[in-house]
């Protein structure tokens, strides 16, 4: 670039190549990963809207009660339960659900015979609901992948979020004036507007994009780096797992019946504890057993750390064997790093913020690929029939972005459009969203580039700011419905799904009205070599 | 009540620094301040972004504090670049 002599080079131009590099590698798989991860942030609402039978609000009901209804219920349909969880109701999900597990063998379930189902809290009736991932899936996909092993996709995530930390760091050494550039944006200036928009997004969001690149790293660090503990027994290393989530084994019966106390009492035991509304979930293993246990544990929000506090009670004594409030300092440091990774704790204001600045480090991802083709248009020697690996990132750019909100809309449309007595539908809804993102690429590889993002971005602008219509004809609760009745949820879900519609249609606007200033004639002198340190 | 208080506390501290730089006086005032005048400036944003540090950790906490103060830092931070870039577009037409 520079016609610097070769060993001129200094720091900020070797990392400058290090970033742009590092960030073009694993920016397409990144995109997806932040961009999916940030609609996680909103997972729970994401699964009700997706599940628009299920009720908007239920009365309050006393957690204990609800826990002896969904287990009552439960129990009542498939005696020989071996383990029972139930999840209590919370303000962001005013249903219960509940697991379960029979053993294997003769009148139990078939393989390893889990069994999960939606409960209304106040009669511990079974809810019917479509077959759907819900927000679980954007979830799990943004570090499992899809498609592949969890291994193979956590592997490949890991490695794009490796590529991610060094391009945070090489970024932050490459952009030498990050304090006297901090409020700079010149507006229509091409290249350089692009480059400070990438700036901008990123140094506002850094402390987010750093703890949530390092974090997500860690969360995965036993997978990466399982060697510690593959030398322990396995005792132990359940010990060293218990540690940091809660995980209980069924264990054995003792094979004589002996009736299960009332759960109030043990639910009661946790919120004295606590305080009220602590309690998240409820387990049971073999109910209705002598040996039967009752584990009350406490729920995620208002506390950082994912680690585990519980406490472990005798069902048929009532006896307190085990309570675990607290987890050695190595555990909390990955419970506290975790908690803050998934945001569980936020209250609405809070996971709003964890929204916007997630959303934010998605289109720092997003400026930073396209900054990549833009840089690199304007010295093309021939504009309109560019190298093949300029034309590969500029079409993969379309799919990776355009593509993908495309893409994740089309899992709402499927949500709302398959018939309900499809066979895996839930596996449906999913693989509708590959196969319009794979469209979506070969949209973006036989139309012109620039056509291809006009014409996708306002695909993409419809297909979300249709769905709210969608959602009237196919549901009993139209948006004008919730806004009538406060339910927060979906009129939050459509306003913002309107919202980002009208994002993209901005998006498709300006590119559309683009003129690009190429230089098809090269002019060797005039041209100022750019400033080292100001490459993006 | 807390976050609108924190929000806004990071919003007026955000604009208060990008004011004592020379571009956002050239954009919104029109001219340069004394040098005395943006360094009293700069000190006054720097002064609110920590009482706002303060409050979040007086009234969260220390891990929930600092959760939020770095949200609301990055969203007002955001904020003010969106209304200087709006503010210089309306100039400029």
């Amino acid at each position: 670039m520079t016609k610097a002599k070769p060993q001129a080079r200094g720091i900020r131009q070797t990392m400058s190549d290090l970033h742009i590099w590092a960030g073009l590698l694993a920016g397409w798989v990144l995109y997806a990963m932040f961009l999916t991860g940030t609609v996680a942030y909103f997972r729970e609402e994401l699964s009700r809207y997706m599940r628009p039978e299920l009720p908007a609000a239920s009365a309050t009901v006393d957690a204990g009660e609800v826990a002896q209804h969904v287990a009552d219920t439960v129990l009542a349909g498939t005696p020989n339960v071996s383990q029972l969880g139930i999840t209590l109701p919370t303000v962001r999900n005013p249903t219960a659900s509940a697991f379960w597990r029979q053993p294997p063998g003769p009148g139990g379930g078939r393989g390893r015979g889990f069994s999960s189902g939606v409960f209304d809290p106040a009669s511990g009736h079974k809810l019917d609901a479509r077959d759907t991932r819900g927000g679980d899936f954007f979830f799990a996909f943004h570090f499992n992948l899809h498609y592949m092993s969890p291994l193979w996709g956590r592997w490949i995530a890991g490695l794009c979020a490796m590529f991610m930390l060094v391009a945070i760091i090489s970024g932050v050494i490459t952009h030498k004036k990050i304090f006297v550039d901090f409020f700079t944006f010149r507006w229509g200036k091409g290249q350089r507007s692009w480059l400070d928009a990438h700036n901008a997004l990123s140094v506002f969001g850094l402390p987010f994009h750093f703890m949530i690149t390092w974090s997500g790293l860690i969360t995965l660090m036993l997978m990466y780096m399982p060697w510690g503990l593959q030398t322990l027994k396995p005792p132990e290393r359940q010990a060293v797992t218990s540690e940091m989530r809660f995980f209980l084994p069924p264990g054995k019966p003792a094979g004589e019946a002996a009736p299960l106390l009332p759960l109030a009492g043990f639910v009661q035991q946790g919120q004295q504890r606590w305080g009220p509304g602590s309690v998240g979930t409820v387990q049971i293993n073999h109910p209705g057993d002598a040996e039967s246990r009752v584990v009350v544990v406490r729920q995620q929000a208002q506390r950082i750390s994912t680690t585990p506090q519980y406490l472990v009670f005798n069902g048929v004594s009532g006896e307190l064997l085990r309570a675990k409030d607290s987890s050695g300092p190595a555990a909390t440091t990955q419970g506290v790093l975790y908690g803050l990774h998934l945001g569980r704790f936020a209250d609405i204001t809070l996971r709003w913020l964890y929204f916007l600045v997630s959303l934010a480090g998605t289109a720092m991802v997003g400026t930073g690929l396209v900054l990549w083709t833009v840089k690199r248009r304007a010295k093309l020697p021939d504009p309109a029939r560019p190298y093949f690996g300029f034309r590969l990132v500029e079409r993969l750019n379309i799919a990776a972005i355009a593509g993908l909100s495309i893409a994740m809309a089309a899992m709402l449309w499927a949500n709302r459009l398959l018939p309900l007595e499809t066979a895996r539908r839930a596996d449906w809804e999913i693989h509708v969203v590959f196969i319009v993102w794979g469209l979506s690429l070969v949209w973006a590889l036989v139309r012109p580039a620039k056509r291809a993002w006009v014409e996708l971005l306002w695909t993409g602008a419809a297909a979300l700011a249709l769905l709210p219509l969608l959602t009237a004809l196919t549901t009993e609760r139209p948006l004008w419905r919730s806004l009538a009745q406060g339910d927060g949820v979906f009129a939050g879900m459509e306003l913002s799904l309107l919202a980002l519609a009208a994002l993209h249609a901005v998006l498709a606007l300006r590119t559309a009205r683009h003129q690009p200033k190429t230089r098809p004639v090269r002019k060797p002198a005039p041209v100022a070599p750019m400033p080292v340190g100001e490459t993006p | 009540m807390t976050h609108l208080s924190l929000f806004l506390l990071c919003v007026a501290a955000f604009a208060a620094l990008a004011l004592a730089t020379d571009r956002a006086q050239q954009d919104v005032l029109g001219r340069e301040l004394a040098p005395s005048a943006t360094r009293r400036v700069r000190l006054l944003g720097w002064a609110l972004l920590a009482l706002a540090l303060w409050l979040a950790v007086a009234a969260m906490g220390w891990g929930l504090g600092l959760a939020a103060y770095s949200g609301h830092t990055s969203a007002a931070a955001g904020l003010v670049f969106i209304a200087l870039v709006a503010w210089n577009r309306r100039r400029s037409r």
